[in-house]
Protein backbone atom coordinates (compact mmCIF):
# COMPACT_ATOMS: atom_id res chain seq x y z
CA UNK A 1 0.00 0.00 0.00
CA UNK A 2 1.39 3.42 -0.87
CA UNK A 3 2.29 5.65 2.09
CA UNK A 4 -0.27 8.26 1.06
CA UNK A 5 -3.05 5.66 1.24
CA UNK A 6 -1.89 4.53 4.67
CA UNK A 7 -2.09 7.98 6.19
CA UNK A 8 -5.52 8.52 4.70
CA UNK A 9 -6.77 5.17 5.93
CA UNK A 10 -5.66 6.06 9.45
CA UNK A 11 -8.40 8.71 9.52
CA UNK A 12 -11.21 6.26 8.67
CA UNK A 13 -12.27 5.72 12.34
CA UNK A 14 -12.76 9.48 12.63
CA UNK A 15 -14.72 9.60 9.39
CA UNK A 16 -16.92 6.80 10.74
CA UNK A 17 -17.46 8.81 13.94
CA UNK A 18 -18.91 11.89 12.23
CA UNK A 19 -21.99 12.95 14.17
CA UNK A 20 -20.71 11.67 17.51
CA UNK A 21 -20.43 13.94 20.54
CA UNK A 22 -16.97 13.62 22.08
CA UNK A 23 -17.63 16.26 24.72
CA UNK A 24 -17.82 14.05 27.77
CA UNK A 25 -17.15 16.82 30.24
CA UNK A 26 -18.27 20.37 30.79
CA UNK A 27 -15.33 22.73 30.41
CA UNK A 28 -15.46 25.67 32.78
CA UNK A 29 -13.61 28.86 31.97
CA UNK A 30 -10.76 29.67 34.33
CA UNK A 31 -12.14 33.03 35.43
CA UNK A 32 -15.31 35.01 35.59
CA UNK A 33 -15.54 37.84 33.10
CA UNK A 34 -13.89 40.89 34.61
CA UNK A 35 -13.53 44.49 33.40
CA UNK A 36 -9.75 44.15 33.44
CA UNK A 37 -9.63 41.09 31.21
CA UNK A 38 -12.06 42.74 28.77
CA UNK A 39 -9.81 45.80 28.64
CA UNK A 40 -6.73 43.69 28.03
CA UNK A 41 -8.51 41.67 25.34
CA UNK A 42 -9.41 44.86 23.48
CA UNK A 43 -5.93 46.42 23.79
CA UNK A 44 -4.15 44.69 20.87
CA UNK A 45 -7.27 45.21 18.75
CA UNK A 46 -7.52 48.90 19.65
CA UNK A 47 -11.25 48.30 19.85
CA UNK A 48 -13.29 50.71 21.92
CA UNK A 49 -16.98 50.92 22.66
CA UNK A 50 -18.70 52.14 25.83
CA UNK A 51 -20.54 48.81 26.14
CA UNK A 52 -17.22 47.16 26.96
CA UNK A 53 -16.31 49.48 29.85
CA UNK A 54 -19.27 51.55 31.07
CA UNK A 55 -22.02 49.73 32.94
CA UNK A 56 -24.59 52.48 32.43
CA UNK A 57 -23.87 52.77 28.73
CA UNK A 58 -24.07 49.00 28.35
CA UNK A 59 -27.46 48.87 30.11
CA UNK A 60 -28.73 51.74 27.97
CA UNK A 61 -27.77 49.65 24.95
CA UNK A 62 -29.83 46.74 26.28
CA UNK A 63 -27.18 44.57 27.92
CA UNK A 64 -27.25 43.18 31.48
CA UNK A 65 -24.07 45.13 32.19
CA UNK A 66 -20.60 45.61 30.73
CA UNK A 67 -20.43 43.04 27.96
CA UNK A 68 -17.47 41.04 26.68
CA UNK A 69 -16.68 41.17 22.96
CA UNK A 70 -18.11 38.24 21.02
CA UNK A 71 -14.64 37.39 19.75
CA UNK A 72 -13.55 36.74 23.34
CA UNK A 73 -15.84 33.71 23.86
CA UNK A 74 -13.08 31.29 22.94
CA UNK A 75 -10.81 32.96 25.50
CA UNK A 76 -13.27 32.94 28.38
CA UNK A 77 -14.09 29.27 27.87
CA UNK A 78 -10.46 28.21 28.37
CA UNK A 79 -9.81 26.30 31.58
CA UNK A 80 -6.77 27.25 33.65
CA UNK A 81 -3.35 26.23 32.38
CA UNK A 82 -2.30 25.54 35.95
CA UNK A 83 -4.10 25.65 39.28
CA UNK A 84 -3.10 25.17 42.88
CA UNK A 85 -2.31 21.50 43.50
CA UNK A 86 -1.65 20.68 39.85
CA UNK A 87 1.73 19.27 38.80
CA UNK A 88 3.96 21.76 36.99
CA UNK A 89 3.42 22.55 33.35
CA UNK A 90 6.73 24.35 32.74
CA UNK A 91 9.12 21.49 33.24
CA UNK A 92 11.52 21.83 30.32
CA UNK A 93 14.04 24.66 29.78
CA UNK A 94 14.44 24.05 26.06
CA UNK A 95 13.89 27.34 24.23
CA UNK A 96 10.89 26.05 22.34
CA UNK A 97 9.62 23.57 24.93
CA UNK A 98 5.87 23.24 25.09
CA UNK A 99 3.97 23.15 28.37
CA UNK A 100 3.20 19.72 29.76
CA UNK A 101 -0.49 20.53 29.44
CA UNK A 102 -2.30 23.27 27.60
CA UNK A 103 -5.99 24.17 27.57
CA UNK A 104 -5.50 25.61 24.10
CA UNK A 105 -4.84 22.19 22.60
CA UNK A 106 -8.02 20.87 21.03
CA UNK A 107 -9.68 17.82 22.51
CA UNK A 108 -8.78 15.06 20.08
CA UNK A 109 -10.38 11.63 20.42
CA UNK A 110 -8.19 8.56 20.65
CA UNK A 111 -9.72 7.50 17.34
CA UNK A 112 -7.60 10.08 15.53
CA UNK A 113 -4.12 9.11 14.35
CA UNK A 114 -1.27 10.90 16.16
CA UNK A 115 -0.38 14.31 14.73
CA UNK A 116 2.16 16.89 15.80
CA UNK A 117 0.59 19.99 14.32
CA UNK A 118 -2.78 21.63 14.07
CA UNK A 119 -4.29 24.96 13.26
CA UNK A 120 -7.75 26.43 13.06
CA UNK A 121 -9.12 26.86 9.55
CA UNK A 122 -12.50 28.46 10.04
CA UNK A 123 -15.11 29.38 12.58
CA UNK A 124 -18.83 30.07 12.66
CA UNK A 125 -20.63 31.77 15.50
CA UNK A 126 -24.34 31.73 16.23
CA UNK A 127 -24.78 34.34 18.93
CA UNK A 128 -27.87 33.91 21.10
CA UNK A 129 -27.06 35.88 24.25
CA UNK A 130 -24.48 38.04 25.97
CA UNK A 131 -21.44 37.34 28.09
CA UNK A 132 -21.28 40.02 30.76
CA UNK A 133 -19.06 40.97 33.69
CA UNK A 134 -19.57 38.44 36.47
CA UNK A 135 -20.53 35.60 34.14
CA UNK A 136 -18.47 32.44 33.93
CA UNK A 137 -18.52 30.64 30.62
CA UNK A 138 -18.91 26.90 30.24
CA UNK A 139 -18.54 24.85 27.10
CA UNK A 140 -20.59 21.72 26.51
CA UNK A 141 -20.45 19.15 23.79
CA UNK A 142 -17.87 18.59 21.13
CA UNK A 143 -19.69 17.11 18.16
CA UNK A 144 -17.62 15.99 15.19
CA UNK A 145 -19.44 17.34 12.14
CA UNK A 146 -16.98 16.39 9.42
CA UNK A 147 -13.59 14.79 8.80
CA UNK A 148 -11.81 15.00 5.47
CA UNK A 149 -8.23 13.73 5.07
CA UNK A 150 -6.20 15.97 2.80
CA UNK A 151 -2.61 16.63 1.79
CA UNK A 152 -1.81 20.34 2.05
CA UNK A 153 1.24 22.55 1.62
CA UNK A 154 2.16 22.07 5.28
CA UNK A 155 1.62 18.33 5.69
CA UNK A 156 -0.59 15.25 5.68
CA UNK A 157 -3.68 15.32 7.85
CA UNK A 158 -7.39 15.92 8.00
CA UNK A 159 -9.78 18.85 8.07
CA UNK A 160 -12.29 18.44 10.87
CA UNK A 161 -15.28 20.48 12.04
CA UNK A 162 -16.59 20.51 15.62
CA UNK A 163 -19.58 22.10 17.32
CA UNK A 164 -19.91 23.15 20.94
CA UNK A 165 -22.50 25.09 22.94
CA UNK A 166 -21.58 27.88 25.31
CA UNK A 167 -23.50 28.69 28.48
CA UNK A 168 -23.23 31.21 31.27
CA UNK A 169 -23.31 29.89 34.80
CA UNK A 170 -27.04 30.61 35.07
CA UNK A 171 -27.59 28.04 32.31
CA UNK A 172 -28.32 30.56 29.58
CA UNK A 173 -27.26 29.31 26.17
CA UNK A 174 -25.40 32.24 24.59
CA UNK A 175 -23.66 30.74 21.58
CA UNK A 176 -23.13 27.78 19.33
CA UNK A 177 -19.70 27.76 17.76
CA UNK A 178 -18.47 25.57 14.95
CA UNK A 179 -14.71 25.35 14.61
CA UNK A 180 -12.67 23.90 11.77
CA UNK A 181 -9.32 22.37 12.69
CA UNK A 182 -6.65 20.86 10.48
CA UNK A 183 -4.62 18.18 12.26
CA UNK A 184 -1.46 17.15 10.45
CA UNK A 185 2.07 15.88 10.45
CA UNK A 186 4.48 18.20 8.63
CA UNK A 187 5.86 16.85 5.39
CA UNK A 188 8.88 14.57 5.51
CA UNK A 189 11.25 14.05 2.61
CA UNK A 190 9.55 10.70 1.95
CA UNK A 191 6.01 11.98 1.52
CA UNK A 192 7.12 15.11 -0.35
CA UNK A 193 8.47 12.79 -3.06
CA UNK A 194 5.48 10.44 -2.90
CA UNK B 1 17.11 49.90 23.17
CA UNK B 2 14.87 52.13 25.29
CA UNK B 3 11.15 51.69 24.96
CA UNK B 4 9.76 54.07 22.38
CA UNK B 5 7.90 56.98 23.89
CA UNK B 6 4.21 56.50 23.26
CA UNK B 7 2.39 59.50 21.85
CA UNK B 8 -0.20 61.07 24.08
CA UNK B 9 -3.67 59.96 23.10
CA UNK B 10 -6.92 61.69 23.93
CA UNK B 11 -10.13 59.90 24.75
CA UNK B 12 -11.52 57.87 21.88
CA UNK B 13 -14.81 59.36 20.70
CA UNK B 14 -17.82 57.08 20.93
CA UNK B 15 -18.79 55.67 17.54
CA UNK B 16 -21.96 57.35 16.26
CA UNK B 17 -25.10 55.25 16.63
CA UNK B 18 -26.21 54.04 13.25
CA UNK B 19 -29.84 53.09 12.66
CA UNK B 20 -31.28 50.58 10.25
CA UNK B 21 -32.59 53.37 8.06
CA UNK B 22 -29.04 54.73 7.66
CA UNK B 23 -27.82 51.57 5.95
CA UNK B 24 -27.94 51.08 2.20
CA UNK B 25 -27.30 48.03 0.04
CA UNK B 26 -23.72 47.99 -1.15
CA UNK B 27 -22.59 50.40 1.56
CA UNK B 28 -18.96 49.84 2.50
CA UNK B 29 -17.50 49.79 5.98
CA UNK B 30 -14.43 51.92 6.56
CA UNK B 31 -11.40 49.66 6.07
CA UNK B 32 -9.47 49.06 9.29
CA UNK B 33 -5.71 48.40 9.22
CA UNK B 34 -3.96 46.06 11.64
CA UNK B 35 -0.16 46.19 11.28
CA UNK B 36 1.15 42.88 12.70
CA UNK B 37 4.41 43.33 14.58
CA UNK B 38 5.85 40.62 16.81
CA UNK B 39 5.11 42.95 19.70
CA UNK B 40 1.42 43.12 18.82
CA UNK B 41 1.12 39.36 18.34
CA UNK B 42 2.66 38.80 21.78
CA UNK B 43 0.28 41.30 23.38
CA UNK B 44 -2.61 39.56 21.61
CA UNK B 45 -1.57 36.11 22.83
CA UNK B 46 -1.31 37.39 26.39
CA UNK B 47 -4.70 39.04 26.13
CA UNK B 48 -6.69 36.26 24.49
CA UNK B 49 -4.77 33.37 26.11
CA UNK B 50 -4.18 31.48 22.86
CA UNK B 51 -0.61 30.65 23.75
CA UNK B 52 -0.10 28.17 20.92
CA UNK B 53 3.55 28.88 20.04
CA UNK B 54 2.72 29.28 16.35
CA UNK B 55 1.29 32.68 17.32
CA UNK B 56 4.36 34.08 19.07
CA UNK B 57 7.41 31.99 18.23
CA UNK B 58 8.88 32.11 14.72
CA UNK B 59 10.96 28.96 15.13
CA UNK B 60 8.00 26.85 16.18
CA UNK B 61 5.78 28.39 13.51
CA UNK B 62 8.32 27.63 10.77
CA UNK B 63 8.81 24.07 12.02
CA UNK B 64 5.05 23.63 11.69
CA UNK B 65 5.17 24.60 8.00
CA UNK B 66 4.12 28.24 8.31
CA UNK B 67 6.32 31.06 6.99
CA UNK B 68 6.49 32.80 10.38
CA UNK B 69 4.46 33.34 13.55
CA UNK B 70 0.92 34.29 12.65
CA UNK B 71 -2.24 35.83 14.06
CA UNK B 72 -4.60 33.50 15.92
CA UNK B 73 -8.25 32.84 15.13
CA UNK B 74 -9.36 34.87 18.12
CA UNK B 75 -7.22 37.84 17.13
CA UNK B 76 -8.40 37.75 13.51
CA UNK B 77 -12.01 37.41 14.64
CA UNK B 78 -11.52 40.39 16.91
CA UNK B 79 -10.39 42.40 13.89
CA UNK B 80 -13.74 41.74 12.23
CA UNK B 81 -15.50 42.64 15.47
CA UNK B 82 -13.69 45.99 15.69
CA UNK B 83 -14.63 46.80 12.11
CA UNK B 84 -18.25 45.81 12.75
CA UNK B 85 -18.49 47.63 16.08
CA UNK B 86 -17.27 50.85 14.48
CA UNK B 87 -20.09 50.49 11.97
CA UNK B 88 -22.95 49.40 14.23
CA UNK B 89 -22.23 51.51 17.33
CA UNK B 90 -23.10 50.62 20.92
CA UNK B 91 -26.73 49.66 20.26
CA UNK B 92 -25.94 47.35 17.38
CA UNK B 93 -25.50 43.63 17.97
CA UNK B 94 -23.53 40.97 16.19
CA UNK B 95 -25.92 38.02 15.71
CA UNK B 96 -23.89 35.59 13.63
CA UNK B 97 -20.67 35.19 11.72
CA UNK B 98 -20.31 32.60 8.99
CA UNK B 99 -17.66 31.91 6.38
CA UNK B 100 -14.79 33.03 8.60
CA UNK B 101 -12.30 30.88 6.69
CA UNK B 102 -8.60 31.52 7.17
CA UNK B 103 -7.20 31.00 3.71
CA UNK B 104 -3.58 31.92 4.37
CA UNK B 105 -1.37 32.80 7.30
CA UNK B 106 -1.44 36.38 8.54
CA UNK B 107 2.16 36.64 9.65
CA UNK B 108 4.31 39.10 11.56
CA UNK B 109 5.46 41.85 9.22
CA UNK B 110 2.20 42.01 7.29
CA UNK B 111 -0.64 44.49 7.63
CA UNK B 112 -4.11 43.00 7.69
CA UNK B 113 -6.87 45.26 6.36
CA UNK B 114 -10.47 44.37 7.19
CA UNK B 115 -13.17 45.28 4.70
CA UNK B 116 -16.94 45.00 4.73
CA UNK B 117 -19.88 45.65 2.44
CA UNK B 118 -23.62 45.54 3.10
CA UNK B 119 -25.26 42.77 1.08
CA UNK B 120 -28.74 42.53 2.55
CA UNK B 121 -31.24 44.25 4.85
CA UNK B 122 -34.52 43.19 6.37
CA UNK B 123 -36.80 44.06 9.27
CA UNK B 124 -37.70 41.67 12.04
CA UNK B 125 -40.20 43.29 14.39
CA UNK B 126 -38.72 46.55 15.60
CA UNK B 127 -35.20 45.49 14.73
CA UNK B 128 -33.31 45.80 11.50
CA UNK B 129 -31.11 42.93 10.42
CA UNK B 130 -28.23 43.58 8.08
CA UNK B 131 -25.93 41.11 6.33
CA UNK B 132 -22.41 42.36 5.78
CA UNK B 133 -19.87 40.59 3.63
CA UNK B 134 -16.55 40.71 5.47
CA UNK B 135 -13.01 39.88 4.42
CA UNK B 136 -9.43 40.45 5.49
CA UNK B 137 -6.57 41.19 3.12
CA UNK B 138 -2.96 40.66 4.20
CA UNK B 139 -1.37 42.36 1.20
CA UNK B 140 -1.15 39.09 -0.70
CA UNK B 141 -4.86 38.73 -1.27
CA UNK B 142 -7.90 37.74 0.78
CA UNK B 143 -6.55 35.91 3.82
CA UNK B 144 -9.79 35.54 5.80
CA UNK B 145 -13.26 35.11 4.35
CA UNK B 146 -15.13 36.34 2.52
CA UNK B 147 -17.75 35.58 5.12
CA UNK B 148 -20.96 37.10 6.37
CA UNK B 149 -21.71 38.92 9.59
CA UNK B 150 -25.37 39.35 10.46
CA UNK B 151 -25.91 42.33 12.70
CA UNK B 152 -28.95 44.04 14.16
CA UNK B 153 -29.55 47.75 14.41
CA UNK B 154 -32.25 49.78 16.11
CA UNK B 155 -34.89 51.28 13.87
CA UNK B 156 -35.88 54.94 14.05
CA UNK B 157 -39.37 54.03 12.93
CA UNK B 158 -41.49 51.61 14.89
CA UNK B 159 -42.15 48.05 13.81
CA UNK B 160 -43.88 47.87 10.48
Amino acid sequence: MAPTEEWMEAWQPMIDAVGRDFGGQVLVGADRVEPGTIRRFLEPLELWSPIHEDDEAAREAGYRGVVAPVSSLLSYQLPAMWASGDPGVFVDADRNAQPARSPVRPLVPDLAPPTTGYFATDIELELLGDLCVGDRLTRRGNVLLSCEPKRTAVGLGAFTTWESAYYTTDEALIARIRTGLYFYNPHTEDDEHA
Amino acid sequence: MPEQQLPAAGPTPAPPQRHFEDVTDGQELSPVRFPLSVYRLVVAAGANRDFNSIHHNSEVARASGAPDMYASTTFLLGMWERSLRQFIGAAGRIRAITGFRMRSFNVAGQTVVVHGRVTGRRRQGGTGLVDIEMWSDNGQGVSVGPGTATISLPCREGAT
